[in-house]
């Protein structure tokens, strides 16, 4: 079977508009080794060099890391590079062979996935994915009963992908569910938690993934570097099938190209970088991202 | 003392009917036996009240209120609900009794309980067994807000404090059967007040107490000190434990009478840091490390890192502190979901297996709408079902099926049915009723005991022999926590002699003396408690004068008058840089505004609120005395604005303020370690004296008036600032400024001069830290202190001569008054600000 091998360069970097002196972080950066894909190495580089490391993994099992900076800084780097490989293969069908109102009474809460988690994590509502007003009316012409479970999941992302149109900053991490489902434009993330609270609303477990996408540069032009971003899909659950990826975004389902870094319930279980400081002043955030083959 | 009982029947029902109280058909009463004789553990208060006569009762209600007062708990926001703290509670003195033997059915069953969640919430975070047997549905588990995932790796064991202090809710039916209401895990209310009303009930029914043999709660609270001591994960002999108390500064909170009571360090979430891992606490120029956080704020908003709520205050990197042991909580700060209504139905079972025992209390009978079966049922009986949330936090209120209308049950009947997992039915208890005091009367309510525990990992649970009881308002079946109502104290007699047992001896066997750490915060409270004391009492003053002006009036010339008034109100506003027409009425009285108006920051009502609130972050640096004091400077204010008096009405209310406040500032000389917290109180009221005596020098110094008009002048001035007798003897000559301005700026041994403050300033100062390794840590005060020094002595030689040179005095007060605000200025980013560390 054929295997890309991938670098990947993500820096965050905050530069205040005064001095901080005392940050303490939460950061979300280290690829899972459980999805099809091998972890070559990883590492976070930090600079002011923090005075308080430590790692451990969080209640999803996802690589977490914890810094905190003492001493006065207007600027904050996160570096994170990765290499991983990735298996070129089949990409997953989306098909259950189970109705999805048949699917729906086998997958209580109270059972869980093969790594033990119970699906009520996964089947109720979060801040970001609520039962909002207008989630049923978006839902209602999908579901058709009888049909296989995993073609709806696949429907409604292509629903999701014709029906929302891709606008960088007509959202923050803030907007609620409901104003997304109104004027229908968003970003990667907001498409993922539409997703997530339709498929939840439905009884089918579904969770939030974030990680990076190797976007090729169209033809004849060279690729610029940090011209990625971190990226957002999700994962519906099937008895048949387990965890199957699909990205609303491109209207496809993840294969090599997608690296994944972490999945939760939604954005905030898995925010890439996540800080408290103490000091005055503004913040201006800047994300550069590499996707290579190498 | 053996209690002699109150002959036959007949003569009891005798009493009874005497001081009237007759029990409500149907419900069972908690002091008398279903053949109407009173129980024996009642007797010594039905006799008591029998021989006072039932007027008694108002007399003892009147003290309690007084002393509560007295000891600042005015108890308005001491709701028992912890998600709405707007409702008040108020003190009956009448104590619940309970008898020996009662109690102890009580204790073993809460004693069992706790046992059984602190195996749950071990469960809960470690191997999940109870959803792997499937006992408990997962939903009710994690789809519980208090469920912190981010605490996952944080089993209670060794590294990590179980439920801590814990609150359960009793109340018993009919039958007697006793039932748990309610628990509370996270951060259970109650505590402090029912410290709190046993200290004013012991003070208000000291031969009753005696009398009953009440069992003391100390021994409680040294077992639990013992426990933390074990807990600290530093291994430190004499562990710092920091109660953290989240409630703003504007607020009462019953935290510090908790922390008074134990002597304890109590603290705000802003008064930690996380730094390599361990907790700090920012103390005036330095950080501390604590061992042990007891926390009385939500679990899950602790560490605002890694909390799902936003905004709030919190620890950032409390969590990776606990996980690598740099710190122990002494309660998990994941045990909110202990609490879910939703584990009711299962915890017969639950006891079962992770007990291996029968359930001793078990909880009101409940029914989980989840299941199709517990739904039909819940929705036939609905009307004599009370229906709760399975999220403690989620939208929901209570809903009472018996108090609903048929078409509010039908509307509960479609919030059911479209969720029913969320819901939980329980059966309505028609709970005992205890004597309550209303008036002169004693009358039956509803109530509920509020008993606390806790789990010692080597020893066991640990039971407080006493608790909070709360009664309904009326003699309704339900005491919602959401209603207003009387709380009483719990006494649990005994027929022994009392344990020997002080409150101060709490501190003296559990902990060795703390040290002794001002945190910033508390030491800027107290720089403010002295300078808004300052600043209150030198309001007052000025409004004395004023009012006497114009009752008395200092001349029979009424455009005189008028003149002289507009000049010290231009004065006093130039005092305080202030803009009269921000007044609400600029064209209208004042005086209305300096004496009544909460918003006027130049005004009584305001200084005091402000003074209040520094007091009351600082409660614990006070005695109990000053604790009187503060409380009468507030409480007596508040209810002199409230009268529909006139101005003169107030000089006595005047009087009595600067009596309040001069006792208060006396008492604090008279009974505070002279360590850097006082430092700061002083420092604080010093430099606010300064500022006012400067500003009203240079108003003096700058005025052209001659002849009558200065002389007045002078004389309110000297008023205002207490010093007309001084004057007097110093001088023996009708006011002048020369004189006035030799008095209040240049003689070395007045307190109220600004040489003697500048000089004092100083002296106190070498009190504080000295972080910058200075010669003296006020080193800033030394130019102007040799500057005035130089001055001082050919100035009162010019003065006595006869040569008052204006210029000069003005500008050298004018320097001494900057000096006071660049000192302000300086010990707020030297010592109160932690941003920069």
């Amino acid at each position: 079977m054929e295997e890309y091998r991938y670098r990947v360069r993500h820096l965050t970097a905050y530069t205040y508009s005064g001095r901080i002196d005392l940050c303490h972080s939460v950061a979300h950066l280290a690829p899972r080794e459980d999805s099809g894909q091998e972890v070559l190495s990883h590492r976070i580089d930090v600079t002011p060099v923090p005075h308080f490391k430590a790692e451990r993994e969080d209640y999803w099992d996802n690589g977490t890391s914890y810094f905190e900076i003492q001493g006065s800084h207007d600027r904050l780097e996160v570096l994170s590079t990765l290499t991983v490989i990735k298996q070129v293969g089949d990409v997953p069908v989306p098909r259950s062979g189970i109705a999805w109102d048949d699917e729906k009474q086998q997958l209580k809460p109270g059972e869980h996935d093969e790594s033990g988690l119970y699906f009520a994590n996964f089947l109720f509502p979060t801040k970001a994915c609520p039962f909002a007003e207008g989630l049923d009316a978006f839902l209602e012409p999908s579901l058709v009963p009888g049909k296989d479970s995993m073609e709806l999941v696949s429907e409604l992302m292509t629903r999701v992908y014709k029906e929302f149109a891709y606008v960088p900053g007509a959202t923050d991490t803030t907007t609620p569910l409901e104003v997304l489902l109104k004027n229908k434009k968003g970003v990667c993330q907001d498409f993922a938690h539409v997703m997530i609270a339709g498929l939840r609303k439905i009884g089918i477990p579904a969770r939030y993934v974030s990680g990076y996408l190797e976007t090729l540069p169209p033809p004849g032009q060279e690729k610029l570097q940090g011209s990625d971003a971190t990226h957002a899909w999700i994962e519906a659950y099937s008895k048949a099938t387990g965890w199957i990826g699909f990205d609303p975004t491109n209207d496809r389902i993840p294969a090599h190209q997608h690296i994944k870094i972490a999945h939760g319930r939604d954005y905030f279980d898995v925010q890439p970088l996540k800080g408290l400081f103490v000091g005055s002043g503004g913040q201006v955030l800047s994300v550069e991202v590499d996707v290579e083959r190498c | 003392m053996p209690v002699v009982p109150i002959g036959n029947l007949q003569e009891q029902k005798q009493l009874m009917g005497k001081i009237g109280y007759s029990t409500l058909p149907g419900r069972r009463d908690e002091s008398v036996a279903a053949d109407g004789s009173i129980l024996p553990h009642w007797e010594p208060l039905f006799e008591s009240v029998g021989r006072h006569g039932s007027g008694v009762l108002v007399d003892w209600r009147n003290v309690a209120n007084r002393i509560s007062r007295e000891r600042g708990l005015a108890y308005r926001p001491a709701s028992l609900d912890e998600s709405d703290p707007a409702e008040g509670w108020s003190l009956d003195p009448i104590p619940w009794l309970y008898s020996a033997k009662n109690w102890e059915v009580l204790d073993e069953g809460i004693s069992q309980r706790t046992r059984l969640y602190e195996a749950l919430l071990t469960d809960a975070y470690g191997e999940q067994r109870m959803l792997q047997d499937k006992i408990v549905p997962a939903e009710i588990l994690l789809g519980h807000p208090g469920f912190v995932r981010a605490l996952h790796d944080l089993t209670p064991g060794d590294t990590v404090v179980g439920l801590g202090i814990s609150a359960f809710d009793v109340a018993r039916d009919a039958s007697g059967q006793p039932f748990v209401v309610n628990d509370r895990f996270d951060h259970p209310f109650g505590l402090g007040l029912a410290l709190e009303n046993r200290t004013v009930v012991n003070k208000v029914l000291p031969r009753l107490f005696r009398r009953c043999g009440v069992r003391r709660v100390g021994q409680f609270f040294t077992d639990w000190f013992d426990y933390l001591t074990r807990r600290a994960q530093s291994g430190a002999e004499n562990p710092l434990i920091a109660i953290v108390d989240a409630s703003g500064e504007d607020e009462d909170s019953e935290i510090g009478f908790l922390a008074n009571y134990c002597g304890i360090l109590r603290v705000h979430p802003s008064d930690l840091t996380v730094r390599g891992g361990k907790v700090w606490i920012k103390a005036l120029r330095k950080l501390v490390p604590v061992d042990v956080i007891w926390k009385t704020m939500p679990g899950a908003e602790m560490d605002s890192l890694e909390s799902e709520m936003r905004g709030k205050p919190g620890i950032p990197g409390l969590f990776e502190a606990m996980r690598i042991g740099g710190v122990t909580l002494a309660s998990h700060p994941g045990s909110a979901v202990m609490q879910s209504p939703g584990l009711y139905p299962f915890l017969p079972k639950l006891c079962r297996e992770f007990l291996g025992e029968e359930l001793k209390i078990p909880p009101v009978a409940s029914w989980w709408c989840g299941d199709p079966a517990a739904l039909s049922h819940v929705l036939a009986n609905l009307s004599s079902m009370v229906i709760k949330s399975v999220n403690s936090h989620a939208n929901f209120q209570t809903r009472y099926g018996r108090r609903a209308s048929v078409e509010e049950l039908d509307e509960l009947k479609r919030t059911i049915q479209a969720n029913p997992t969320r819901f939980v039915g329980q059966e309505e208890i028609q709970i005992s009723t205890i004597p309550t005091s209303r008036r002169d009367k004693l009358v039956p309510h509803g109530s509920v005991l509020r008993m606390f525990s806790f789990y010692d990992n080597e020893k066991g649970p640990s039971v407080m022999p006493g608790g909070l009881a709360r009664v309904s308002t009326d003699d309704g079946i339900v005491v919602s926590t959401r209603e207003e109502g009387d709380s009483k104290d719990v006494w649990v007699c005994s027929t022994e002699a009392p344990e020997p047992f002080s409150i101060a001896s709490v501190v003296d066997t559990s902990l060795p003396a703390a040290p002794y750490i001002v945190p910033s915060r508390t030491g800027e409270n107290l720089y403010w408690t002295g300078r808004y004391a300052e600043r209150a009492q030198f309001i007052a003053r000025f409004s004395s004068r004023i009012i006497d002006g114009r009752v008395r009036g200092y001349s029979h010339d009424e455009a005189f008058e008028k003149q002289h008034e507009d000049l010290l109100m231009e004065a006093f506003y130039s005092v305080f840089e202030y803009d009269p027409s921000g007044m609400i009425s600029p064209e209208g009285d004042p005086l209305d505004d300096l004496l009544r108006d909460p918003a006027c920051s130049i005004g009584i009502p305001y200084n005091l609120q402000r003074f209040h609130n520094a007091s009351q972050v600082t409660r614990e640096s006070w005695s109990p005395a000053s604790i009187m004091a503060i409380e009468s400077c507030h409480t007596g204010w508040r209810r002199a604005s409230a009268l529909p008096q006139s101005h003169f009405g107030f000089s006595a209310e005047l009087d009595t303020l600067q009596l309040n406040l001069a006792a208060f500032l006396g008492l604090n000389l008279d009974s505070m370690t002279r360590d850097e917290g006082w430092a700061l109180l002083d420092i604080g009221r010093r430099i606010e004296r300064g500022t006012l005596v400067g500003g009203l020098l240079t108003f003096l110094l700058k005025s052209e008036h001659e002849g009558d008009m200065s002389m007045l002048l002078n004389e309110s001035v000297l008023y205002i600032l207490d010093s007309v007798r001084t004057y007097q003897r110093r001088f023996h000559k009708t006011p002048n400024t020369p004189m006035t301005t030799l008095l209040l700026l240049s003689e070395p041994d007045y307190p109220r001069s600004l040489h003697h403050l500048l000089d004092r300033l100083i002296d106190i100062g070498g009190k504080l830290p000295n972080p910058k390794k200075q010669e003296h840590p006020l080193s800033l005060l030394d130019p102007m202190s040799r500057k005035l020094e130089g001055f001082v002595g050919p100035f009162i030689a010019e003065v006595e001569a006869g040569l008052f040179q204006k210029e000069e005095a003005l500008n050298i007060v004018t320097e001494m008054a900057d000096t006071f605000i660049d000192l302000s200025d300086y010990l707020t980013v030297t010592y109160f600000n932690h941003a920069n560390r």
